[in-house]
């Protein structure tokens, strides 16, 4: 790093001699050069993202007819209110199991040598390469009546358990589908975290518990709060998963909007649909922004 | 058994009466006929739904593709909504399109053409299938199917026993891949001991009310390969299974029987979109896939029943027993109500949607 910085500033101290008129023109075009930097990126954005959104925003309000009929029948139909609550509910779960899961092996991953590393690392990748699908159907063959986990309860001589086609199935399936999400961030942030504090606090007189809780733990929130967004905004759209894990009672607001556009061609529904979810997504955040800022500051004063 | 026995009489007079019949004089071309050279340098785009279903209709209308000389390019699966996109921003670029049960009714005229049969030969089509806007692709059924070791000597006889739980404990996993089952709906009605001849959307309640009163533990599979995989690792104790997915199990292992009583006929439909580029070149296709060698290696790539009355696959005993098409099979079928479910299928597929989401 340091030594690109310097042939950098090196090469700017070269131009200046060659002509003074020179001189302010490149500075202008490297200022405006981390902006179009961003281009290919913000236009793939627009194309993909923006303008999709805006059409199916307009239909939910345009299609069949102007007006707000659309979420007039969301907010009346019981089914469409039940799920939305479920949908929230799951992926508040996911996130709960994700972050119990993923802190301790995020934080073995940084105490660990490299080559042990190397063996975490893959194992937190290696099911990241492979399709969602496909692991589902995994965990259908784990999770059955059956199946793996029920016939090993049963061989123990205990009852066995209802796991898949519930929402306890979807939540396990899902959270090992999105394990990575939390596991990468917390990582990233737990490496930057100087151990030496810890051993400042112990050395202090502090023990053990209270060390970790003190100074490690709010270090690394960053880190968990930047997984957890990231798990829970994921969560919210699953479709493959809840459909062969869950039953009725674990179906999400995606599957209803499978079934308003693709078998009822009611675009209008599906959209109000999309667009209640986003609004909920977003006044969650919100609300859940300055908590995190506020931590987030405490964190790095200390 | 009967079923067997008759069709492997079948087995040594395949074949031959298609050419002889090109000689009839109608309207439309018998059907399976095809011009040499007829289409030579068009495209046509075929849709359907992938898998051995879509790889047997392609075989089946390799005859057509040789001697016509078309470029057949194949697409899907088919989408409803893909389609309304398509017609919609009037860029049509399927010519062909295979959909399931009610699509071609609802959105007749709208998303399908009306159909000019004189431009096809249906004479041979099995009576009351074909549509406004469709004719059928192929045949099947939802049968039920429970588990042998479950019930043992006092297996489920019909509808009734399926919705009778205190009778016939046990899990129960029904299609819940889709759009509402009309049959099952009004089977449910009937177990209910009310009547189906004069339904009104009222009595979609009583016969969703009837299906939820299973209980709580009831599967709804989303894709026939679920219902495969539920079958042969006995999951559930009676399986609501279309007949192709239901051979397939017991071909795997899956110790199942089937109840052939009031099984549910369905078919799949094909259809030309509104804004088709070249309907004569579409309606030539259909025609040829309605000849009878063409229905014949349908089914024997692909198990299902064929939809011309003339067709005589050869196919072995464990298919044979699962083919709709068979006389003692074909007697039993129970046709739900299309009309009523075509009228109300916006009402139909919000209650059912409500159902399959628990609620």
């Amino acid at each position: 790093m340091s030594r690109t910085s310097h042939t950098l500033s090196a090469g700017g101290e070269n131009a200046r001699p060659a002509g003074t008129v020179q001189g302010p023109q490149r500075r202008l075009r490297l200022a405006a050069y981390p902006s179009l930097l961003a281009m290919p990126a913000l236009l793939l954005l627009i194309a993909a993202m923006g303008y999709p959104l805006l059409t199916v925003t307009l239909r939910s309000f345009s299609d069949p007819a102007w007006g707000l009929q659309n979420y007039v029948w969301f907010f009346s139909t019981p089914v469409n209110v039940t799920v939305l609550w479920r949908t929230f509910s799951i992926a508040a779960w996911v996130t709960i199991v994700c972050v119990i899961a993923a802190y301790p092996y995020a934080y073995l991953m940084t105490a660990v040598g490299p080559r042990l590393r190397l063996v975490l690392i893959l194992c937190v990748l290696v099911p990241f390469w492979v399709s969602g699908v496909v692991r589902t159907l995994a965990w259908v063959i784990l999770l059955q009546d059956s199946g793996i986990i029920n016939s090993v309860i049963r061989l123990l001589g205990f009852d066995g358990v209802k796991l898949i086609r519930t929402q306890t199935g979807v939540v396990i399936g899902m959270a090992q589908v999105l394990l990575p999400f939390m596991i990468l961030p917390l990582y990233s942030v737990m490496r930057g975290i100087d151990l030496r504090l810890v051993q400042a606090a112990r050395s202090l007189g502090a023990r053990q518990a209270r060390a970790f809780l003190q100074i490690y733990l709010p270090l690394s929130l960053p880190g968990v709060f930047a997984g957890a967004i990231i798990v829970f905004i994921l969560s919210l759209g699953f479709y493959i998963t809840p459909a062969l894990l869950g039953g009725p009672r674990s179906t999400m607001l995606s599957t209803l909007v499978q079934s308003q556009v693709l078998s009822l061609l009611n675009w209008g529904r599906g959209g109000a649909m999309g667009v209640v979810l986003l609004v909920a997504t977003f006044v969650l955040l919100a609300l859940a922004a300055p908590l995190m800022r506020q931590r987030h500051k405490q964190a790095s004063r200390s | 058994m009967g079923s067997r026995s008759r069709l492997a009489g079948f087995v040594g007079a395949a074949a031959l009466a298609l050419l002889a019949a090109a000689a009839h004089a109608q309207n439309a071309p018998p059907a399976g006929t095809v011009v040499d050279g007829s289409l030579k340098g068009k495209t046509l785009t075929f849709v359907s739904y992938g898998g051995i279903y879509q790889d047997g209709q392609v075989a089946a209308l390799k005859e057509f593709v040789d001697k016509s000389g078309v470029k057949l390019l194949n697409d899907g699966p088919t989408e409803i909504a893909k389609l309304q996109a398509q017609v919609e921003s009037g860029n049509v670029t399927w010519d062909v399109v295979d959909t399931d049960d009610f699509p071609p009714f609802v959105h007749c005229g709208k998303l399908f053409q009306k159909l000019d049969l004189t431009k096809l030969d249906i004479s041979h089509i099995p009576a009351g299938q074909v549509g406004e806007c469709s004719v059928p692709a192929m045949n099947y059924g939802m049968v039920l199917m429970y588990k042998n070791d479950k019930y043992k000597d006092n297996p489920p006889k019909d509808w009734k026993d399926f919705f009778d739980t205190a009778k016939f404990p046990g899990t129960r996993a029904i299609d819940g891949s889709g759009s509402p089952i009309g049959g099952l709906i009004e089977q449910a009605i009937l177990a209910d001991g009310g009547k189906v001849d004069a339904m009104t959307p009222a009595d979609i309640d009583k016969g969703i009310a009837k299906i939820k009163a299973i209980g709580p533990d009831t599967i709804f599979w989303k894709t026939g390969a679920e219902s495969q995989q539920l079958a042969e690792s006995g999951e559930a104790d009676m399986i609501i299974m279309w007949t192709g997915r239901a051979m397939t199990a017991v071909k795997n292992g899956a110790a199942y029987t089937p109840v052939w009583k009031d099984w549910l006929v369905v078919m799949d439909q094909l259809t030309i979109p509104v804004g088709a580029k070249d309907t004569d070149a579409s309606y030539a296709l259909i025609n040829a896939y309605l000849g009878k060698k063409s229905q014949e290696i349908l089914t024997e790539q692909t198990s299902y029943s064929p939809i011309n009355n003339e067709a005589q696959p050869k196919v072995d005993a464990s298919v044979a027993a699962f083919l709709t098409n068979t006389p003692d099979h074909a007697k039993l079928g129970y046709q739900q109500n299309i009309k009523f479910w075509v009228a109300n299928f916006a009402t139909a597929s919000d209650k059912w949607t409500a159902l399959m989401a628990g609620n």
